[in-house]
């Protein structure tokens, strides 16, 4: 099939075409603005035939209005970056108590203060406890993909919650890679019409958003359940995906850990470079593969256990912090394996904040300080990027 | 419903049962009880936090119409999400309309207010004024009158007014947004119902703003809401007009305004205001008063 050179916004913005959303609130905010940009300019030349494109005051009232819609049974996309992350993060745990099956493409900035513009994942993260189900783009082809299977995943009546797609912001939101953009044809056969059973119409009057009092436990609970089954439901999706499209998504992207004693884990779009460096450093007969999560919510612990089953020493690279605690995966990490019968050696690694650029030379330099670690028997935290604290 | 000329031709449709969980005398309840009558079953209430909030709870409801409650500062964006997901499903026949206090609409809802009016949705919005967050226990709001006490403008010794401030011209600022603006008042349900009956036909943002006496909150009996909502028109603390395409129409006008002290004394929040309070609350309601007379029919804003 053709490829064509998109950023990964304009992916984005091709994941939501291609799934037919009614309703797009938009507001912008760097770097995400292109993907609303190219949706508007879509829908004003006739090419968003069955969608209402909606300009809001903040991100904020974009998630409230994306709400709104999506409780009266439309199929909903919208997209923000960073602060506007932040300014919704109410909104977001309403719309998962909610149970709205709004998709939501996020392109990572890091947050004031100071002011970035570039990339890290502290607001991707500062999410994870919202009830989305939060997944984690390498490439633009990937950020197309994911879109497509979390519109299935999310409007599943086994998990009805809503779903982030997250991808680096300028390293891909604003770079052109070769995409293949599938044919309205194939999705409409991959993804079905969005038909909730409980929503409001005129005949039926329906509450949404009561209070609750002892009951209030129990919904939490369902919304956990919900995303657990995610869990099944996204392995059946990718498989359905993978038989339309050709494209196969595991729940962790293993590569080249077969025989590897040193295991790094990484997000995002970092891990290409770092696959790079893998590749150069096997020709070195040095034994390293890697682990890139890509479903952060619901966590796949059982497959990332599965991956990391045989790894001697692991280095959990955290493109994010949090000040007084470290890296916000190491201890996601740590709990998953505490119950390995034999623990590897686990590192801690803080990288690339507000977009410090992660070069191949740092991956390896990476390696070859677990690679120390394993002979000594004692992990590191560090921060790569700085020189002394 | 067609336009009523008197009390007796109230819509005998009752959307707001039984079993509420609202104060006895709620102003706030009352008025959606009676918006109700004029809106009928196809409608969809979306609500800011506030006291209304808790009308429906887990799993009871008083209301026989459907029910969306988001957060406190997002009622009209999701309002504006929901008119257009309604149209997008085809069910354009449904209204829209926000039930907010003062709190979210004059303050942290103001933004999405304004967003809303000025894109015109087609949405009616009707802020139940208590004048203050009444369901934390009575603070003060941007729409708290001059001189009125509350738990974050106490009296002391060092502050004898209670709330220094002089309110929000709200209604003002929405008819600025090239909508339609109107007050209302529970003590004059023929005027009320009317205009939520014209906002209805409106293709557009309509804003009516219902004075929601609060018993808990200005601590008065319980049984004087209607008493005191209408003594709130006749000493001009709560005029009854309207703003269409920035012309002003006073729509209850009086000879001679009724002294404020009738409609204070009964009042805990203004119990011990000093002369000179009262007398700049006089002032200030005299001055709004001579505006409104002066404007009536005229381009306003």
């Amino acid at each position: 099939m053709k490829q064509t050179l998109i950023t990964g916004n304009e992916a984005a913005a091709w994941g939501a075409r291609l799934a037919r959303p009614q309703y797009i609130p938009s507001f912008p905010i760097t770097p995400q603005t292109e993907c609303i940009e190219t949706l508007a300019r879509w829908g004003a030349d006739g090419g968003l035939p069955n969608t209402y494109f909606d300009r809001l005051e903040s991100e904020h009232s974009v998630m409230s209005a994306a709400v709104g819609a999506a409780a009266v049974g439309n199929r909903v996309f919208t997209a923000t970056s960073s602060q506007g992350l932040l300014l919704m993060h109410e909104v977001l745990y309403i719309a998962a108590g909610m149970r709205l099956p709004i998709v939501m493409a996020t392109i990572s900035r890091g947050l004031s203060a100071p002011v970035t513009l570039w990339s890290d994942h502290n607001d991707f993260l500062d999410q994870r406890d919202s009830g989305w189900l939060m997944f984690h783009a390498e490439n633009n082809q990937e950020v197309l993909d994911m879109m497509l299977i979390a519109y299935h995943v999310a409007e599943d009546n086994k998990v009805l919650l809503p779903v982030m797609v997250n991808m680096d912001g300028f390293v891909l939101s604003f770079t052109d890679e070769p995409v293949t953009i599938p044919s309205f044809e194939m999705v409409d056969k991959f993804l079905p019409d969005y038909a909730p059973e409980h929503t409001i119409t005129p005949d039926r009057p329906v509450t949404i958003g009561a209070p609750a009092l002892d009951e209030y436990t129990f919904f939490k609970a369902q919304n956990h359940v919900a995303a657990r089954n995610a869990l099944g439901v996204i392995e059946q999706v990718q498989d359905e995906f993978e038989k339309i499209f050709g494209r196969k998504y595991d729940m962790v992207d293993e590569f080249m850990i077969e025989d590897a004693e040193l295991v790094l884990i990484t997000q995002g779009s970092m891990s290409t470079t770092a696959k790079a460096a893998i590749k150069e450093m096997r020709a070195d007969g040095i034994k390293v593969g890697l682990v890139r999560l890509r479903i952060i919510r619901p966590w796949p612990a059982s497959a990332i256990k599965e991956a990391l089953k045989n790894a001697r020493a692991i280095a959990v690279i955290d493109r994010n912090v949090a000040p007084g605690r470290g890296g916000i995966m190491l201890p996601e990490i740590v709990e998953t394996l505490y119950y390995l019968e034999s623990r590897p050696i686990i590192s801690s690694f803080i990288v690339g904040l507000g977009g410090n650029p992660q070069t191949e030379e740092k991956i390896k330099e990476i390696t070859h300080k677990l690679m120390e670690d394993l002979e000594s028997g004692t992990p590191r935290v560090e921060w790569n990027d700085v020189e002394e604290l | 419903m067609p336009e009523i000329k008197n009390i007796r031709d109230l819509p005998e449709i009752e959307l707001f049962t039984g079993g509420s969980s609202a104060c006895a005398g709620c102003g706030g309840s009352m008025g959606l009880k009676l918006a109700l009558k004029a809106l009928g079953p196809k409608t969809i209430i979306v609500n800011a936090s506030g006291c209304m909030t808790l009308l429906p709870l887990y799993p009871t409801t008083p209301l026989k119409v459907s029910w969306i409650h988001n957060a406190i500062e997002n009622a009209s964006s999701t309002a504006a999400g929901v008119r257009h997901g309604l149209d997008m499903q085809g069910h354009d026949d449904m209204n829209v309309v926000v039930y907010a206090g003062d709190g979210a609409t004059y303050d942290i809802g103001f933004a999405s207010l304004s967003a809303a009016a000025v894109k015109n949705e087609r949405i009616i919005y009707i802020c139940y004024n208590n004048q203050s967050y009444g369901n934390t226990g009575f603070q003060w709001s941007s729409a708290t009158p001059f001189g009125s006490e509350t738990k974050t403008t106490p009296r002391g010794r060092e502050n004898q007014i209670g709330t220094t401030f002089v309110q929000k011209d709200m209604v003002k600022i929405m008819g600025a947004h090239r909508v339609y603006a109107a007050t209302a008042s529970l003590a004059y349900p023929v005027d009320f119902l009317n205009k939520i009956e014209r906002a209805k036909k409106r293709d557009g943002f309509s804003y009516i703003e219902l004075l929601g006496s609060c018993t808990a909150g200005w601590n008065y009996d319980p049984r004087l809401t209607i008493k005191m909502s209408k003594l709130a028109v006749q000493s001009g603390m709560w005029p009854l007009y309207e703003i269409e395409e920035g012309i002003l129409n006073l729509n209850k006008d009086f000879k001679e305004l009724k002294p404020i002290e009738e409609f204070l004394e009964q009042q805990g929040r203004y119990k011990k205001l000093p002369p000179d309070g009262v007398q700049k609350l006089r002032s200030l309601i005299n001055k709004h008063w001579t505006e409104l007379k002066e404007y009536n029919g005229l381009r306003y804003v």
